[in-house]
């Protein structure tokens, strides 16, 4: 049996006489894991947007002969915003404290003159500068898109009640003034009585083309008013819980943390047990110490990331959820969570080693490893440094490895990429931290 | 004339700026008993974990013909393991080929508890105790000790030199450091290390 499995097995067995630092080893990354959830879940709760109304819009407002509920509409809003009803003051003053992130206001008048159907009436939108100030902005234009769709289709439909008359002739009214139309058809029997000659051959042939002309009138109008229709089939997917990216994050938050701070810990306690003195009289090389912490991370990683692999499995088959191959690709990814937690293990052994003492290094693990993580959760588009940042951390690639594991349908392209990435980082810590041990010899 | 047993040729230590140990030329000959003596931070420690390879010296070679065993000042083990399972390990990591065998030996030998008691919570005595019956495990020549009586009390001191006289009769070399001066009579020759130097000087006189 060689060196570096014999010191990864005494580490096993250390770590499992330490029951009480296991549980915080395995306790700890989960706690944090659920609190980043939280803050996300905070981070997509629905912001304060304050409605001022200033022209007292009755409940029901009837625009072309169409009935709209306003509490509807509102109540429609409410599903991304909550809307809190206020005086056009305090709106102003809580928009200026923060309170609120928006106000909406219906100014006097905003209904009669939607009521006209001629002209078109404004919402005023104004915001903070806060960083929900865009999204309520979105979601202000997504309402106002959604009232101005709406009032299109009563708009059209008003508007073929008189392409109808002017087709088929009949009574009507507009602005309150009532009127009879003759109509195409009617035009068409006038002229079928009139004595033929050139004149009413024309007008009957102009009569038979606007009649063509105008039944495709309806079609038209709508492709108008929606050059395109955005449909939405209903599906049934994952909850975010389950969804890839949250199961990829929390493996890999787990894995990275528990790697870190074991690999870590296990070098550092080589100089504070004293024993690395003994293990450097020939007995093992640097760059088996380092391999015996990188492997230790490796066995402990697999075996939690499994765990938490089969618990969402679990969950997926018990939640009847569609849209992901919970078992199957199980082995897969767990040879992203070796890869994965040897790289992290490789930058604990390097901690272990600078910090040279095993208290200290799961301090500075614990420190390390949190700004690792959360550069990692930071989009491109938020802060593209943090992003380049985290490039050259293996969290990020350890996510993306796992994510195109368990979902992608064809994941080896990803899975190339991110295993050169993970082990190029992992060359640089094996060979930083191999350099670092002989820290521990003085 | 005969072989040296072990050798070093002008090895020296640096911590940064700190001279550790000067260049120092040393050498262990068959059948001999060598003690290290000198005040705290003398460089005792350090020139002994460099003759057994525990410690890279900054320049200068040590060369052994024969296997080496270390005892080091604070016992060297795996607290969280059982006497037993650090013997085993080392044995396994010396590549004895018996390591149970051999783990089963030192066990009785040193009368360490043999039950699957972390070694932490040994007394400080049966530590190093067990510091010492893992410098034996290669079955060494030459054995190298660093104040390896401090925490043990009469009867398992003497149990400590007849170990160290055994050796030496039967032809291998011992070098321990010391701070107590009436262990000195177990070695036929003296070193004297002060700041880092091997000093022509008398015990009495560094003491002082």
């Amino acid at each position: 049996m060689n060196a570096v499995s014999l010191l990864v097995r005494k580490d096993l067995r250390v770590l499992r006489r330490s029951p009480l630092l296991l549980a915080a080893l395995l306790a700890y990354p989960v706690v944090i894991a659920l609190l980043v959830g939280l803050v996300a879940g905070y981070a997509s709760s629905k912001p304060r947007v304050a409605w001022v109304d200033e022209d007292n819009v009755p409940p029901v407002v009837q625009v072309a002969g169409h009935r709209f509920h306003v509490q509807t509409i509102v109540d429609q809003v409410s599903r991304n915003v909550t809307l809190v009803r206020m005086s056009a003051d305090e709106a102003a003053r809580e928009l200026a404290s923060g309170e609120v992130v928006a106000t909406i206001t219906v100014p006097p008048g905003f209904v009669g003159t939607l009521e006209t159907a001629a002209r078109s009436p404004s919402l005023v939108l104004r915001t903070g500068s806060g960083a929900l100030a865009s999204r309520v902005t979105q979601q202000v234009q997504a309402l106002v898109y959604r009232l101005n769709s709406e009032l299109q289709g009563v708009f059209i439909k008003a508007n073929l009640v008189f392409v109808q008359l002017l087709r088929h002739g009949g009574q009507g009214s507009f602005l309150g003034r009532r009127f009879t139309v003759l109509g195409l058809d009617g035009t068409q029997k006038v002229l079928a009585s009139m004595p033929p000659g050139e004149r009413v051959r024309a007008i009957a042939a102009f009569v038979r083309d606007a009649q063509l002309g105008l039944a495709q009138t309806g079609a038209a109008l709508k492709a108008t008013a929606h050059p395109i229709e955005l449909k939405q089939p209903k599906q049934q997917g994952r909850t975010w819980v389950l969804s890839a990216q949250v199961q990829s994050y929390g493996i890999a938050l787990t894995v990275t943390f528990l790697a870190l701070l074991l690999a870590a810990g296990a070098a550092a306690a080589e100089r504070d047990e004293g024993t690395i003195g003994r293990l450097r009289r020939g007995l093992v090389s640097l760059g088996q110490l380092v391999w015996s912490k990188v492997a230790l991370a490796a066995v402990v990683g697999v075996a939690l990331g499994a765990a938490i692999a089969i618990v969402f499995g679990v969950v997926v088959e018990l939640g009847g959820v569609s849209g992901g191959e919970p078992w199957a690709r199980i082995p897969l990814l767990l040879v992203g969570v070796a890869l994965a937690a040897a790289v992290v293990g490789a930058a604990g052994a390097l901690l272990g080693a600078l910090a040279r003492e095993s208290r200290t290094a799961s301090l500075l693990a614990v420190l390390v490893v949190l700004p690792v993580v959360f550069l990692g959760l930071i989009p491109r588009e938020a802060l593209a440094f943090a992003f380049w940042v985290s490039e050259l951390l293996p969290f990020s690639h350890a996510v993306r490895w796992f994510s195109a594991a368990l979902y992608d349908p064809s994941p080896w392209r990803v899975l190339g990429e991110q295993t050169l990435w993970l082990v190029g980082i992992g060359a640089v810590l094996w060979g930083l931290a191999r350099r670092s041990m002989r820290r521990l010899e003085a | 004339m005969t072989q040296p047993l072990l050798r070093a040729a002008g090895i020296a230590r640096r911590y940064g700026d700190v001279e550790a140990l000067a260049p120092t030329d040393f050498a262990l000959e068959p059948g001999e008993t060598v003690a290290l003596v000198g005040p705290n931070g003398a460089g005792k420690s350090t020139l002994l974990a460099m003759l057994a390879g525990a410690l890279e010296p900054t320049q200068g070679i040590v060369e052994a013909s024969v296997p080496v065993g270390w005892v080091p000042q604070r016992p060297a083990l795996y607290s969280r393991l059982s006497a037993r399972e650090n013997l085993e390990l080392f044995a396994r990591l010396e590549g004895v080929s018996d390591a149970r065998g051999a783990a089963t030996r030192l066990l009785e030998r040193f009368s360490l508890p043999p039950e699957e008691r972390p070694s932490g919570e040994l007394s400080v005595g049966n530590r190093q105790r067990l510091n010492v019956a893992l410098s034996l495990l290669a079955e060494p020549r030459v054995l190298l000790l660093d104040e390896p009586t401090a925490s043990l009390d009469p009867g398992q001191r003497r149990r400590v030199w007849e170990i160290v006289n055994a050796l030496r009769d039967d032809g291998g070399a011992v070098c321990f450091a010391t701070q107590n001066l009436e262990e000195v009579e177990h070695a036929e020759r003296v070193l004297v290390l002060e700041h880092g130097r091997i000093v022509p000087a008398t015990m009495e006189e560094v003491f002082e």
